[in-house]
């Protein structure tokens, strides 16, 4: 390696972005454009009678109003999933937010006029919105029966159950047994770039601009429902203002593209801020997990219960269920293991991916359940966390990928780096969670990359770069395997005309599955180049190498650029190299293929509460993920602070705020409240461990979802670190934790009075503090 | 329709005469008018300062800006930031600290840094973070912004 | 936003003649951080908007003559907060006008606008309301002036006539051994609406002026006499029956309880800084 890897290259495209030339989506103008305007109803339940667009097409500028009766009959559904979500709501909406229709007019301000005008007459019905009524015997169905023949749930809200388990768990002996209820909140993505769809005719096809993390996958969804072949549609993915999952799967792009054919003119829908946190979420949980423990702290058993709330329409977020409560026993040495998760539907915008894909909702369980069984056991949660530790290459889930990684050094970095062990001042409490996430399960990643006649290279590879960074770290690859300088590379994203098929950007995949793509296409060009200098130099293959843009021959080295002229010869041209990066799907596989890495995080958390008013402040945060390389360290550290920094957000102050018929009432910037600037931890600290121990280029894992799924327990036990009070409920808000040590006050002072009046307590499976305050009310409502 | 009017700014220091659509904010106006999309819309209630401009020397949310309300006035973009095809040391700066990800709040975050840089030439943690707590950065990049606020200000000194 | 005309007059009779003219149709706009929102949300359809920034008389500024400070009805908070005569003298307004929004909106914001908007939860209503501000209006009858303790009627409403335009806030610089305060709680550290304040101002002789914000429809003023609220340690009881007479309700950002509770807590910490302040040697 020269150099290039392994260095803080500075962003592809970071120039434009500091100085306002980077062009986004919403800054995309076509001539002719007609702008577009969902209309929705304000409530979360409703049947639709009719809807009267009359008022509205007479609107001056008007071009188009479509409700469900103008489109294809029966209206098209889609969906990653489950083909469930129809492209209008027809006969029911199912959520606040489902557009019942949609305008495109000349301006914005005509396509809001004319929504506005649009008549639906419709009857409030009773809505599911928590998991409780959803799960309730007599709930209200979100999914029609008859759209899921021969499913045996079908009479119920519950979409799916994912069971997993091996060993006996009944048969385990414990020493001590810790259960708990933890929750965790409903939340959406908040992109500073909302979501934006661009549909034009073209020909006989047409063409799509989408801020979509999953261009190629979008193809085919358009490509379906318009009755197009694929090399029809074609799909442009400028750069996204940050995705984080929620710009993974189709929403509005089939709509947009039917209004762009109907009308015969480009038809643009940008979404307000309030449409998108209508449109997107995190599922939210309620996970129910008991653990057993001998005395040394060593694990018997796990059983997790999850349930996941999803939306009213499936998206991508039974996938997340099943994977994020796959790994739910966590990076441990569990003997026996019962898992049981379920997706349950319910009247609430659609919950789809969003970073971590459903291991957050479980390690917020999990961990929070170590961190209560070390106090039990009065064991430090760092020995308790590296006892039950898997090594390197030791199987931790039976039949699966094994520990990828030395973990502990993970685990002791982080030690260092929050000063574990050492004095605390007064009121201040420290706490510690591990993170544990599958990489992708299968995947498909194709890189061309041109080297021209120069020397300088134009490369093309299908990922989505969303601030994560992608571009900059191929560039890096092609730069260090090619030897051309970054600024002579040129790469084309986004384009499913012009840029090969890559199946997804997610699971943190990018740079192992298309770097190693890239790779690929490289070693190709310098095999084509090798050929050219045996040619050239009349030399035998054996006497050539090629690499890092030097030919080597004997006695001598000579520059590749300085070959390439007579190489190629009088015709010029390129040499062109493509790379595959494949990982098959694995039948039988109950996620139907292994990870092709973990990722893997430990986060420390140092915070003081104000125990008058349950604020919490940060004091110090450490966190260290295990990145196998990091190809470029100051982007690794971006995306690790940063997603420490967003996993702030679900653990101190994000929630939605729902009225009683499920309407959602903080929609926007004013009363949803992400992380600001003053919001930082007062000490912030990160590092990498890397062994060259991954799959990809040089030994690198992916990375960028890791450091945000063990922020939540590590704050959590911080606070209880803090002040002995214990919280099951995100998020850790002010109030929220003002309860808690209210209620701990309240429960402490009862203890001393029960401890009192009773000789002896009878001995059963320990629970903490929340269970034994349930047992504590249940006796003194038996009393009274 | 009816109350449509036209006015007359300075944008970047060149004058523009404009017609301004009632209900249409500055933020409309940079954008579509005069096809300055550098500035970003977002939340359209004053929170997230992707729409920051410096507006007669300070910086506000364009928002939350009539566009009638400009008439008159002398209006900053992020566009008029780098000194004539270079980056300014801030620019730089936010590079060489990572500050920058997905970019889309970026050239709020500069026109906020840059203010702050005018009226405290070297703002303490604190101030910083003050400052740009009107600047949403949802990638999370406030240590790396901070720093690159930090490294902008000591430069100046050099 | 629905189309609506904009007038931007130079004078304030023309100010008020437009009023007079369009009703309830028209609406002042000055800073615009809270119009413009509820004109997008559409809450406000006005057939005119009327920008008093340029009026005459109105500019921004803060000028003290003899015992009054008189804050015009242009200056923006950003320079409430900054103006050392404010800091000085009304230190918890100083602190309230800083930490409203964020710099762009402190940038645009004035301190008439923020209580013309008349929110319960308004920051600069507490300390308003324990400096014993008056509102200087101006409408077709004249001049008048209007203890801020009558301006406020209920959420979104003042006692304001609706041809009637503000053009200064006055304050009466408080004594040499006076101290006061003001704190917040809100849900993060960053920009944010409050759920609880408390503004507090004790004088030398501990007569005590407690405002609390965003626990009833309007800021609530408390004035205690008897010097209880003054003392540390006996003012719990009296507190603890003032706090009762608050009315929070529950909404998005905090609960009844909670808000009863901070309340509370909020105004020991606020007392106790004000008589900190006092006992520093007045004012600062």
């Amino acid at each position: 390696m020269n150099g290039i890897v392994g260095a803080s290259a500075q962003r592809a495209g970071g120039r434009a972005r500091v100085t306002g030339a980077q062009r986004y989506l919403g800054d995309i103008h076509l001539p002719g454009l007609l702008h577009a305007k969902l209309v929705t109803l304000d409530c979360a339940h409703a049947r639709i009678r009719s809807v009267d667009t009359s008022a509205a097409r007479r609107v001056p500028g008007v071009a188009l109003v479509l409700s469900a009766a103008d489109l294809p009959q029966p209206v098209p559904r889609f969906g990653p999933q489950y083909r469930d979500r129809p492209v209008l709501a027809t006969g029911e909406t199912k959520y606040h937010g489902e557009p019942v229709a949609a305008v495109a007019a000349q301006t914005q301000d005509a396509a809001e006029e004319a929504a506005r005008l649009v008549r639906v007459d419709y009857d409030e019905l009773p809505a599911v919105c928590s998991l409780a009524a959803a799960l309730a015997p007599d709930a209200p169905l979100v999914a029609d029966p008859a759209l899921r023949p021969g499913d045996p749930l079908a009479g119920t809200n519950v979409l799916h159950e994912h069971r997993y388990g091996w060993g006996d768990v009944t048969a385990a002996r414990s020493d001590l047994v810790v259960a708990g209820r933890y929750t965790f909140p409903m939340v959406t993505h908040f992109a500073i770039e909302r979501h934006a769809f661009i549909a034009a005719p073209d020909g006989d096809g047409i063409r799509i601009w989408s801020t979509i993390q999953h261009p190629y996958w979008l193809q085919r969804i358009i490509a379906e429902l318009l009755h197009l072949p694929l090399a029809k549609v074609q799909v442009l993915a400028p750069d996204l203002g940050g995705g984080f999952g929620g710009k993974q799967h189709a929403k509005y792009e089939p709509l947009v593209a039917l209004m762009a054919l109907r009308s015969g003119r480009p038809v643009r829908l940008l979404l307000t801020l309030e449409e998108t946190f209508q449109a997107v979420r995190r599922t939210s949980a309620e996970v129910h997990v008991r653990t057993g423990f001998r005395a040394d702290g060593s694990i018997t058993f796990r059983e997790v219960d999850a349930d996941y709330l999803l939306g009213a329409y499936a998206d991508i977020a039974d996938r997340v269920v099943g994977k994020g409560s796959y790994t739910s026993c966590g990076p441990y040495r569990v003997p026996a293991a019962r898992i049981l998760a379920r997706s349950v539907l319910s009247h609430t915008p659609p919950a789809t991916a969003f970073r971590g894909f459903g291991s957050p909702q479980v390690l917020w369980a999990g961990e929070s359940n170590m961190n209560e069984a070390a106090r039990a056991l009065g064991l430090d949660p760092l020995e308790l966390r590296l006892r039950n530790l898997p090594r390197r290459g030791e199987v931790f889930i039976p039949g699966d990928k094994p520990a990828d990684g030395q973990w502990d050094q993970t685990i002791r970095k982080t030690a260092e780096l929050i000063g574990w062990g050492s004095p605390l001042p007064p009121g201040r409490g420290r706490g510690l969670a591990l993170g544990l996430k599958s990489g992708p399960t299968t995947g498909l990643s194709y890189a061309t990359v041109r080297l021209l006649a120069d020397g300088s290279v134009v490369m093309s590879a299908g990922t989505s770069d969303m601030g994560q960074g992608a571009r900059t770290v191929y560039a890096q690859l092609v730069s260090d395997e090619l030897g051309v300088p970054m600024d002579r590379i040129t790469l084309i994203m986004g384009d499913t005309a012009a840029v090969c098929y890559d199946q997804q950007t997610s699971a943190s995949r990018s740079t192992v599955l298309m770097g190693n793509a890239v790779l690929q296409a490289c070693r190709e060009i310098q095999a084509k180049v090798k050929a050219m200098a045996v040619r050239l130099y009349q030399v035998g293959e054996t006497d050539v190498d090629v690499a890092h843009g030097l030919v080597r021959l004997p006695g001598r080295k000579v520059p590749v650029t300085d070959i390439l002229g007579p190489g190629l010869g009088p015709l010029g041209g390129e040499v062109i190299g493509n790379g595959e990066s494949r990982k098959e799907a694995e039948p039988g596989h109950p996620l139907s293929g292994s990870a092709a890495f973990y990722e893997f995080n430990c986060t420390a958390v140092e915070a003081e509460v104000d125990t008058g008013t349950g604020d919490v402040a940060l004091a110090r945060y450490a966190t260290v993920s295990d990145v196998g390389r990091a190809i470029n360290p100051l982007q690794v550290r971006g995306q690790d602070e940063g997603a420490a920094v967003q996993g702030l957000g679900h653990t101190l102050m994000e929630h939605y705020v729902l009225a009683e018929d499920g309407r959602i009432r903080n929609l926007g910037a004013i009363d949803y409240r992400i992380p600001t600037s003053m919001d930082l931890p007062a000490e912030l600290y990160s590092d990498v461990v890397e062994n060259a121990d991954g799959p990809g280029p040089y030994g690198s894992k992916g990375m960028s979802e890791g450091a945000l799924l063990a922020v939540a327990p590590a704050v959590a036990a911080a606070v209880t670190d803090a002040t002995g009070a214990v919280v099951r409920d995100l998020p850790l808000s002010p109030e929220n934790v003002w309860r808690a040590l209210t209620q701990r006050a309240l429960t402490q002072r009862a203890l001393t009075q029960r401890a009192l009046t009773q000789r002896a307590l009878t001995q059963r499976a320990c629970t903490a503090d929340g269970d034994l305050m349930k047992e504590m009310r249940d006796e003194s409502h038996s009393e009274s | 329709m009816t109350h449509t009017r036209t006015i007359r700014l300075t944008v970047n220091g060149t004058t523009r005469q404009v017609r301004a659509e009632p209900g249409h904010t500055l933020l409309d106006l940079l954008r579509d008018d005069l096809e300055l999309t550098g500035t970003k819309a977002c939340c359209l209630v004053g929170e997230c300062g992707a729409c920051t401009v410096s507006m007669n020397g300070r910086i506000v949310d364009s928002c939350l800006v009539l566009a009638a309300e400009a008439d008159g006035a002398e209006v900053t973009t992020i566009e008029a930031v780098a000194a004539g095809g270079g980056l300014d040391p801030l620019q730089q700066a936010f590079l060489d600290s990572g500050a920058v990800q997905c970019g889309y709040c970026t050239p709020g975050q500069v026109m906020a840094a840059r203010d702050l840089l005018a009226r405290v030439p070297h703002p303490s943690v604190a101030q910083i973070q003050e400052a740009m707590a009107g600047n949403l950065c949802r990638c999370g990049c406030y240590r790396q912004i901070t720093e690159a606020v930090q490294a902008a200000a000591a430069a100046v000194d050099r | 936003m629905q189309g609506f005309g904009y007038e931007r007059p130079h004078a304030l009779a023309r100010a008020v003649a437009l009023l007079q003219a369009h009703g309830s149709q028209a609406v002042l706009l000055a800073g615009g951080t809270d119009l413009i929102v509820g004109l997008r949300e559409r809450r406000l359809r006005p057939a005119v908007v009327v920008d008093i920034k340029h009026v005459a008389g109105l500019e921004p500024s803060i000028t003290r003559a003899g015992g009054l400070v008189r804050i015009t009805a242009d200056t923006v908070l950003t320079d409430v907060a900054a103006d050392q005569c404010v800091r000085s003298n009304f230190p918890a307004l100083a602190q309230a006008a800083a930490v409203i929004g964020t710099v762009q909106i402190r940038n645009r914001a004035t301190l008439a606008g923020n209580i013309c908007n008349a929110s319960p939860a308004a920051d600069t209503a507490p300390p308003l309301l324990v400096y014993q501000a008056q509102v200087v209006a101006y409408g077709p009858g004249g001049t008048r002036r209007i203890p801020i303790d009558g301006f406020f009627a209920g959420p979104g409403l003042t006692t304001l006539a609706p041809d009637e335009v503000v053009t200064a806030i006055e304050l009466p610089v408080p004594g040499p051994h006076a101290g006061s305060a003001f704190g917040r709680l809100s849900r993060r550290r960053g920009a944010d609406l409050a759920t609880v304040s408390v503004s507090a101002y004790v004088d030398g002789d501990g007569a005590t002026r407690l405002g609390f914000g965003a626990v009833g429809p309007r800021p609530i003023l408390i004035a205690d006499h008897s010097g209880q609220l003054a003392d540390p340690a006996g003012r719990a009881d009296m507190l603890a029956r003032l706090v009762r007479t608050a009315s929070p309700i529950s909404d998005v950002r905090a609960s009844r309880e909670y808000r009863m509770s901070m309340l509370a807590e909020l105004s020991q910490r606020v007392l106790d800084a004000a008589t900190g302040r006092r006992a520093e040697g007045g004012r600062r």
